[in-house]
């Protein structure tokens, strides 16, 4: 799969009615996958995910369009890389990254979200571990 | 343990021959006589140790032939010697570089050394040798760029041309220092995070790593050498391998053994040969290695039966940038495993560099090729050494540390008057008072060029213009290190001071550039 950003996207009470998603999706050519919706009449939140490579130009369409727009930082770890050295192990604050029981090393997003410190980027020697957004 | 088949070994009688001293003895004869035929009982270490704990030594002895051990790290003394065939017109290669990378010239005119730690002149510390060898091994195609200076006999400067590893007469791993039998734990006592060839490390000692497979290791399992040595056929990063001596700094006499192989890179797998990068450090190579050890004696069923627990080494701090760094204590790979180690009486975070599903998964795939009649054992044709130990180097020449540079502080204290500090710089002929405390501790630093501007301006006590937030230095640092220092925070001087903090002298970069002849390292 190709990377892909998630991004908040906050509507105001002015721009919560008007059809901006679909302008923007036509606009760049590109998908704009909604992940989770909490919206009313007076605006609200949407998650979404873009992918990588149009993500500058889609921000910047919701940003003209007056839509208040968050990056969220993610760490992406690719598994065909990773050789599961564990170099990233003791690095991560958040014990995100961790041994399996099989000796993987696997990265828990739940424990990550939020945190993404990135500090596990640059001590991967496979540069399995992305930094997005 | 059993003596009479380590001294047949050492005085070199022929091994496969069952002697009479010798009766509960199995040799390779025998157990590749079964490999033949299908019936050899093959373990995998890590199935051994079990066997041996439920059962015994001598039961294991009775029903197992052979057992299959593995690793899977960096090792950077690693490389593959190549050879491109000849063009038309020759050339008799002088430089050359592989996708960007040299790749060295040791020999006649068209043999290569890919060494692994070797970077590209265009990504350095993000792709290398090793990764020239990975691509290879895969079945890329590389870039191979050579120049020469001509010669009657081989005309041709220049060349250019794309290579996979069909087009290789010889692509052979080839590499100095594997397997170390064990690493030492690193740690970084130092208040910033520094990058070394152990990955990553936090500050004040917040993480720590360690490299080795603990008693899957094959060197662990035959730290006597009775069947590892010269001419062992072993599995080289998924292909077939051989020992070819002990490795450079083999040091079996402190428990850090090594081996150096070689092995047909052609048929390797990309699964178990990686290149890699170490931020700040470099480019290596993760290679695969798994070694066959024949149950020949109830004595090798007592050393393959070594446990984790029982394989120590020491905690290191590597934020000391010295050869002999200080040892903080010692570990067994046990705990090393656990992901927890105690450091300064604090529990820290312990991971290995190297891969402990790749080890099992190496072990695991020689015993099956075992099992399945495609690999034989061999005997080693001569021994390593068991017990030396390696030497450090001679006293290299020159300057190397801030004790060989460092000079007297002229020092003055907060309350002085202006004027009697000018008075001193200017007598003394120097740019930098440190300003000290009344136990002679580090508290700032004056220079003469804030001083002179003072007076100018006419006003001003010294303390308003101490520069307070001061690097320093220390006696036994390498002044390298001192003079990064001054470089990235732009200054001139670093005071040196002992362990509590007090003022013992100061460094200057003028003085080091003068004793270093200039230039070295501006
Ligand atoms: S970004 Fe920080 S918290 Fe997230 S996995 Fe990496 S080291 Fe752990
Ligand atoms: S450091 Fe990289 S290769 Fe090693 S386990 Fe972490 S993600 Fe995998």
């Amino acid at each position: 799969m190709a990377a892909s950003v998630r991004v908040i996207l906050r509507f105001s009470k002015e721009n919560v009615d008007r059809p901006i998603t679909s302008q923007v999706i036509l606009e760049q050519g590109t998908p704009v996958n909604i992940l989770s919706a909490r919206m009313n009449q007076q605006g609200g939140e949407i998650l979404v995910e873009i992918d990588a490579d149009h993500v500058e130009g889609v921000i910047k369409a919701f940003r003209e369009r007056g839509v208040t727009v968050d990056v969220r930082r993610l760490i992406e770890k690719d598994d065909d890389k990773c050789v599961d050295c564990g170099a990233c192990v003791s690095i991560c604050p958040m014990d995100a990254l961790t041994f399996d029981d099989d000796h993987s090393v696997i990265l828990l997003e739940d424990r990550c979200n939020g945190v993404t410190c990135g500090l596990c980027v640059d001590t991967c020697p496979q540069r399995a571990i992305r930094l997005i957004g | 343990m059993n003596k009479g088949y380590q001294s047949l070994f050492k005085e070199g009688k022929d091994l496969n021959k069952k002697s009479s001293v010798e009766r509960s003895a199995r040799t390779i004869e025998e157990i590749n006589e079964k490999i033949r035929n299908g019936d050899v009982q093959v373990l995998s270490v890590s199935e051994m140790k079990e066997l041996v704990e439920s059962s015994g030594v001598q039961v294991a002895f009775k029903d197992v032939d052979v057992i299959t051990t593995g690793t899977f790290g960096a090792m950077c003394s690693s490389g593959a010697v190549i050879n491109i065939g000849h063009a038309d017109p020759p050339i008799k290669i002088e430089k050359a570089w592989i996708n960007d990378v040299p790749v060295s010239h040791p020999g006649a005119a068209v043999d290569l050394y890919i060494g692994a730690t070797q970077m590209s002149e265009t990504q350095p510390f993000e792709y290398g040798g090793g990764h020239v060898i990975e691509d290879l091994i895969k079945g890329k195609e590389v870039e191979l760029r050579a120049t020469a200076y001509g010669t009657d006999c081989y005309p041709r400067t220049k060349l250019e041309v794309t290579l996979t590893k069909d087009d290789l007469n010889q692509f052979q791993m080839l590499n100095f220092r594997n397997g170390y039998q064990r690493y030492a734990c690193a740690t970084n006592g130092r208040d910033e995070t520094i990058y070394t060839y152990m990955g990553k490390l936090l500050p004040k000692y917040r993480n720590s790593t360690y490299s080795g497979s603990g008693e899957l290791n094959p060197l662990s399992n035959d730290p006597d050498y009775e069947t590892i040595g010269l001419g062992t056929r072993i599995f080289l990063n998924g292909g077939v391998g051989y020992v070819i001596g002990e490795g450079t700094q083999h040091s079996p006499g402190n428990g850090f053994g090594t081996i150096m192989v070689k092995g047909d890179a052609k048929a390797m797998d990309p699964k178990f040969i990686r290149g890699a990068t170490f931020t700040n450090y470099g480019t290596t190579l993760y290679n695969g290695i798994g070694i066959p050890i024949p149950i020949l004696n109830e004595g090798i069923v007592h050393k393959v039966a070594v446990r984790d627990e029982d394989i120590y080494t020491n905690i290191v701090d590597y934020g000391v940038p010295r050869r002999d760094r200080p040892t903080l204590g010692t570990v067994n790979y046990k705990t090393l495993k656990s992901g927890r180690v105690t450091i300064d009486d604090r529990s820290v975070k312990v991971s290995s560099v190297s891969s402990l599903k790749k080890a099992y998964a190496i072990s695991e795939t020689l015993k099956e090729w075992i099992a399945e009649g495609r690999f034989y054992l061999t005997a080693p044709i001569e021994r390593q050494p068991t017990d030396s130990v390696a030497n450090p180097m001679r006293k290299p020449k020159g300057l190397a540390f801030v004790e060989d540079v460092v000079h007297d502080a002229v020092t003055c204290t907060e309350d002085e008057e202006i004027e009697e500090v000018a008075r001193r710089l200017i007598n003394r002929n120097i740019n930098h008072l440190v300003v000290v405390d009344a136990e002679g501790k580090l508290s700032g630093i004056v220079t003469s060029w804030d001083v002179t501007k003072s007076i100018a301006n006419g006003k001003g006590a010294l303390s308003d213009f101490i520069v307070r937030e001061v690097h320093s230095a220390s006696l036994n640092e390498p002044l390298e290190t001192a003079l990064r220092r001054m470089t990235e925070h732009n200054i001139s001087a670093l005071p040196v001071t002992d362990g509590e903090g007090r003022v013992t002298g100061i460094v200057t970069s003028e003085d080091i550039s003068k004793l270093l002849g200039g230039g070295r390292f501006g």
